[in-house]
């Protein structure tokens, strides 16, 4: 059984926060079906008594100073498409 | 001045002797770019013109210090591409996507810091697959790259602009990033060589996220000493990149043969399967025969798990991906499209400015994520990778060094594989293992392919042993 439809899509859509147009739909739902076949041979792995292998690195903590960057400070507002009084506009969050 | 194969050690030994100035060299980069570019398309328009006056002004003044006598930078007027999902100040940074068509970078990433100290100059930025996912290049907005070698085929990817500029001397060496192959195999393709060092070898800060646990920069070159001079200059840790680890690389570039010549290669039988293409596997071969000739020490050993390893990574890679691209919603970054409210803001810009490829690995990481599938696919992968590591881990205490094909064909034709993700995820079959055991790869040219298209062969090391493949690499170019 495929885990995945038409309905599901959308709603994954949803939840990514992008619009699809109805061919995109069609053509991704063929496109994951094939792909989550595909990983289906995972299921033939024992996978039992193993750990999940959570990032890629050595588990090893790496500590810094918690200090401030002067030189770089506030530089990344440059690329903000729309700012008021220094800050960072974006529309309402809610609807009127 | 002839670029054609110039290599980055031959231009400082030039450049030393005065046998020309910093001028000369930009000028020549700049001038095989106009002469290649509008047709293989390996770097993208945007500020180029930028790029270009910045390295004649740095050019100048690196004349001037040299007429002065006085000391410059390892790679004083080395002319390179970087791939554009690593940051220039001051300069348009899209990764080949629209909705970053806009945007332009506000600081350097550490390994641009770390050329410019060494006195690098950059040509401009490379085109690649859109937020690097692809094996073609052909997800970029702004056209495809083509192969130099054939230009109805694809340069690989999605490092192929990079790739593309160095194989055709538009520039002396280059930067890309791989998160599962996207140096090595458009190196092979091209028929240059690409190194993905360690996870953690190279800062990544001003990179743009894709795959975080995978993510590596790494070098171009025209020959492993090249990658290797480059990848000793962006090594290193970085205060900004806590992932980044400081390891002693001193004496990379070179190598004691005799220390080299002890060192035993393994070859796994999981990489010589169905779906290598002949040519490409008798290649290989010729390389294991050659190397055994010169004294080398073989073993078979096996990686049980490699058959999992592309269902693994495209698991674990949309999951990443879902999570990283969802900071591009059109609030902080370039455009922004007109909206009533945040949310349909949100959709817009997403919507009109992500390509398929983008769209379907966010729509497939959101799933393999969602709850009720987290476990069966999500969960399951990172337990595979797990095995996949330890199979590294244990073939490590016999051989080491690995080597196997980078890529199961030769370069294909462009629009082959674009209606079938599926196939097209294939080419990333031996590449995508090193990605998830975290450990360094290689991608280097098989000699004596004169007139035919370029075949790699990939060599793997256990991790911070980027000296073992570069040294087998340079002992290989050099006999």
């Amino acid at each position: 059984m495929t885990p995945i439809n038409k309905a599901n899509i959308e709603y994954l859509a949803g939840l990514a926060r992008i619009e699809l147009k109805d061919a995109e739909k069609e053509k991704l739902l063929g496109d994951l079906t094939n792909i989550l076949n595909h990983f289906e041979e995972l299921k033939e792995v024992d996978t039992k008594n193993v750990e999940p292998m959570t990032g890629g690195t050595l588990l090893t903590n790496i500590e810094r100073k918690d200090e401030i960057d002067t030189e770089r400070l506030g530089k990344g507002k440059s690329g903000f498409p729309e700012t008021k009084k220094g800050y960072l506009k974006v529309p309402p969050v809610f609807e009127d | 001045m002839d670029l054609k194969g110039l290599t980055i050690k031959k231009f400082s030994e030039g450049l030393k002797k005065k046998e020309f100035s910093t001028e000369e060299g930009v000028n020549a980069f700049i001038k095989t770019i106009e002469e290649k570019n509008s047709e293989l398309n390996a770097f993208l328009k945007f500020d180029l013109e930028v790029h270009k006056e910045r390295a004649l002004e740095k050019a100048k003044e690196l004349d001037k210090t040299i007429a002065a006598g006085k000391p410059v930078g390892k790679l004083a007027g080395v002319g390179l591409g970087i791939k554009d999902v690593i940051l220039i100040e001051g300069t348009r940074a899209t990764a080949s996507s629209k909705i970053l068509e806009k945007y332009t970078a506000s600081y350097d990433a550490t390994v641009i810091r770390k050329l410019k100290d060494a006195d690098a100059l950059f040509l401009g930025k490379t085109n690649l697959d859109e937020f690097a996912m692809g094996s073609s290049t052909e997800n970029s907005a702004f056209g495809v790259t083509k192969n130099p070698y054939d230009t109805n085929l694809v340069a690989g990817g999605s490092s192929g602009g990079s790739a593309a500029a160095v194989a055709s001397d538009m520039v002396l060496g280059a930067l890309g990033s791989d998160t599962g192959g996207s140096i090595r195999q458009p190196a092979a393709f091209c028929g240059v060589v690409g190194l993905k060092p360690t996870y953690g070898a190279v800062s990544r800060y001003g990179l743009m996220a894709m795959a975080s646990s995978l993510d590596q920069i790494g070098p171009f070159g025209k020959t492993v000493e090249d990658a290797a001079i480059l990848f000793s200059k962006i090594a290193g840790n970085d205060p900004y990149d806590a992932t980044s680890y400081a390891i002693d690389y001193k004496n990379i570039t070179e190598p004691d043969f005799k220390e080299i010549k002890n060192l035993t290669i393994g070859v796994p039988d999981e990489y010589f399967v169905e779906g290598l293409e002949k040519e490409v596997g008798d290649e290989i071969h010729r390389v294991i025969e050659e190397l055994k000739s010169q004294g080398f020490k073989f073993k078979k050993i096996s990686l049980p798990h490699t058959k999992y390893a592309l269902s693994c990574y495209y698991i674990v890679q949309p999951a990443e991906v879902s999570t990283n691209l969802s900071r591009f919603d059109g609030i902080r970054y370039g455009t922004r499209e007109k909206a009533k409210n945040l949310l349909e803001l949100y959709k817009k810009d997403k919507s009109e400015g992500f390509g398929p490829e983008s769209k379907h690995r966010i729509i497939l990481g959101t799933f393999v994520l969602s709850s009720g599938y987290y476990d069966a696919y999500y969960n399951k992968a990172q337990r595979v990778r797990a095995l996949i590591k330890q199979d590294f881990d244990e073939a490590f205490k016999d051989v080491d060094v690995v080597l196997t094909p980078v890529t199961p064909t030769l370069p294909f034709k462009i629009g082959e594989k674009t209606m079938d993700p599926l196939q097209m995820y294939l080419s990333d079959i031996f590449t995508v293992p090193a990605n998830l055991a975290g450990i360094p790869g290689i991608s280097i040219p098989v000699k004596g392919r004169v007139g035919k298209l370029p075949v790699g062969f990939q060599l793997m090391a256990p991790r911070w042993r980027e000296a073992d493949i570069l040294g087998i690499g340079m002992y290989y170019e050099r006999n």
